[in-house]
């Protein structure tokens, strides 16, 4: 059977198919689904006077209410979906391009650069990523501070710098070195810099098997150099289980943002800050299910993509690896 | 047992280097900051509110003059590590005291949470791999695969949410936070020896029963939340393992002697399914370090994840940072050492090569 025809032959690929399809589909056309606030941009929208501090019914504000401060969560959802993926697949792409570099130059030239840069690897396997989001965005307020900014913390947990002596917003008089700084997301640096490790050795292992490979060597006879062997003939021969791995990060990614958001550690996760507005309105009087709208939308937007990215990431390993039928 | 003891040595030799080349690194990542900042290191903790500018201008200087701060990379770098060895991990301004110490205190808090989960998740995760593996495709197989499944796709927020609606709101069976208040006091008095820092052993310890039946009340939900995704992670690996030794001749030819299948599973494959679990538990001890941290934040444990939290306040507060980097990075190496030292016990294989 062909690879596309087992992929096809199983209901499970077709169902994560299928939920990464609808996410993909909603994160592109979210502004026509969902248009903007052309005042107040962003996938926070208001809908109502922010006053209302109950959240509305989606029988009153259709189609799916709002949270307190009446932020509509139609909206938010929608929105987050492109973030959703947007954030995901920046980070699956960076960290395996990352990861299949390190792994495939390591392999290829073996010897002293293969054990020290496996090594480093190692170093940052053993580095839980959490302390990498606490280091990198302290590292950042730290050098921000040194220039005289000061941020604050906002009720969604986005980070709003100002300058400190006065509280306007000046952009344009920053050198463009802080200003990189702060348009820098400090989750988003610190997920890529500390999950390439499992591509680099993967890439490590697959790369040592097939270097000494026939068409290799024939390859090598003919005259081909360092990187003519690398990208036109190793690089290709291993990546099926880089895009297995970068599928299923893709959403491991997305719900580990949304939770850094939730727990208030940066990562503007817009499904994470529906939950966050919407946790006090959880457990209520009335029992959980009162005030089902401001969780149930996006609790289901998360966990539907994790699964989908993950069901269509052993999808493609059963359909790209025969052996493990 | 000498063989033990020589994966030991290695094991603590490879331990150092991976620290070494850790904080190579995270020094390296530390100097793309201004030398002031890395100043902010070695401040005093008693730094006097009421002096000027110029003054604390001079007592940066010298402190840059005194670390050299100044200083080619390695220079750096072996000065910032001699003044660790020493116990100098900085003041932090967030928490008021030395990093060093403010961990120390509660690390005891994560380890509880850690030991408990570690416990729960390695005897249950390969029960039901083993069950799973060994009745593929029958009714327990599918159950455990879609359970696991579901595990690993919910964010552990999620999970802490439903869990708490249920247990704590509607049944009250458990509780969020690390004691009842009512006992908190007494807990932190002089009465109260802290001998573990365990509560639910040092409950034990004072005779004081019920201080570890609240203790273990309360870290029920926050373990069951840190477990399931690994239970989720092992009991997949052991199942994939399990079926591949069912179909391996040993176990055929035992079925040909005629022993009871019961008997081959739990007897002949069980210990070939072991290594493989352990490698898959050796891999995810980083995560089951940020999930304690995370699932801490989640249900008001105030452990070691406190200080993240409250570092990522408003001040800039680099020694926190680096002291919880330098920590957690420690934690996982000892952490994986462990697990690594009960896997060359269980696989003979493993001792010569570690």
């Amino acid at each position: 059977m062909s690879p596309v025809r087992r992929f096809f032959s199983r209901w499970q690929n077709l169902l994560g198919l299928f939920l990464v399809t609808i996410f993909v589909v909603v994160a592109i056309t979210a502004p026509w689904l969902s248009p903007q606030d052309p005042e107040n941009p962003g996938p926070i929208k208001q809908v109502g006077r922010a006053i209302d501090f109950e959240p509305r019914s989606p029988q009153e504000v259709p189609p799916l209410g709002t949270l307190s401060s009446q932020i509509s969560v139609y909206h938010a959802v929608v929105w987050g979906a492109r973030s959703a993926v947007v954030f995901g697949l920046i980070v699956a792409i960076f960290t395996a391009l990352i990861g299949t570099l390190v792994g495939a130059v390591s392999a290829y030239f073996g010897g002293f650069v293969n054990s020290l840069l496996m090594r480093i690897t190692d170093a940052f396997l053993s580095f839980p990523i959490i302390a990498g989001v606490v280091l990198i965005s302290q590292l950042i307020t730290t050098t921000l501070h040194e220039a005289g900014l000061r941020f604050f913390k906002n009720v969604s947990s986005q980070q709003i710098f100002s300058n400190a002596t006065s509280s306007f917003y000046l952009e344009e008089e920053l050198p463009p070195f802080l200003q990189m700084l702060m348009n820098l997301d400090p989750v988003l640096i610190a997920f890529i810099l500390f999950s390439w490790m499992p591509y680099a050795r993967i890439m490590n292992t697959v790369v040592r098997r097939t270097r000494n490979a026939d068409y290799v060597e024939a390859a090598r006879a003919l005259g081909a150099g360092h990187n003519r062997l690398i990208f036109r003939h190793l690089i290709p021969n291993s990546i099926t289980p880089m895009i297995v791995l970068a599928a299923k990060d893709v959403g491991g990614m997305v719900l580990l943002q949304a939770t850094f958001t939730f727990i208030g550690m940066g990562g503007n996760s817009p499904w994470g800050m529906v939950l966050v507005r919407g946790r006090d309105w959880i457990i209520t009087q009335g029992g959980i299910f009162t005030y089902w709208w401001v969780f149930i939308p996006a609790t289901l937007a998360l966990i539907l993509f994790g699964i989908g990215w993950n069901l269509l990431g052993d999808g493609l390993n059963d359909a790209l690896n025969p052996r493990t039928q | 047992m000498k063989t033990i003891l020589r994966t030991l040595i290695v094991r603590l030799f490879s331990m150092l280097v991976t620290l070494f080349i850790v904080t190579a690194l995270l020094y390296a990542t530390v100097m793309f900051t201004p030398a002031e900042n890395r100043a902010t290191l070695y401040m005093p903790r008693n730094v006097s509110p009421r002096m000027t500018e110029e003054q604390l201008e001079r007592m940066l200087d010298r402190i840059i003059e005194q670390h050299h701060l100044n200083d080619p990379y390695p220079v750096q770098y072996y000065y910032w590590i001699s003044s660790l060895l020493h116990g100098t991990w900085g003041y932090s301004p967030t928490l008021q005291e030395d990093i060093l110490s403010a961990i120390i205190r509660r690390a005891p808090i994560t380890a509880e949470l850690t030991l408990y989960s570690i416990l729960a998740f390695i005897p249950l995760g390969l029960l039901s791999g083993v069950i799973a593996g060994s009745r593929r495709n029958k009714a327990a197989d599918h159950g455990f695969r879609f359970t696991a499944y579901v595990a690993t796709s919910l964010p552990p927020f999620i999970l802490a949410l439903i869990l708490m609606a249920f247990f704590y709101v509607e049944l009250y069976w458990f509780a969020p936070g690390r004691t009842s208040s009512s006992f908190g006091s007494f807990i932190n008095s002089d009465n109260f020896r802290q001998v573990t820092g365990l509560l639910t052993l040092d409950g034990l310890i004072n005779g004081r029963p019920d201080i570890t039946i609240d203790a273990l009340r309360h870290l029920a939900m926050p373990v069951f939340t840190l477990a399931i995704v690994h239970w989720a992670t092992l009991g997949r690996v052991t199942r994939a393992t399990m079926i591949d030794e069912l179909n391996q001749d040993y176990v055929i030819a035992a079925r040909a002697r005629g022993i009871p299948e019961g008997r081959i599973t739990w007897r002949h494959t069980l210990r070939n399914v072991l290594a493989p679990a352990f490698t898959s538990s050796l891999l995810s001890a980083t995560s089951l370090l940020t999930g304690v941290f995370i699932v801490e934040i989640l249900y008001n444990f105030h452990g070691v994840s406190d200080i993240a939290v409250r570092s990522m306040a408003d001040t800039p507060d680099a020694p926190a940072a680096l002291g919880f980097a330098i920590y957690s990075v420690v934690v996982v190496l000892i952490l994986m050492a462990v697990l690594d030292l009960i896997q060359a016990s269980l696989d003979p294989r493993l001792r010569e090569r570690a």
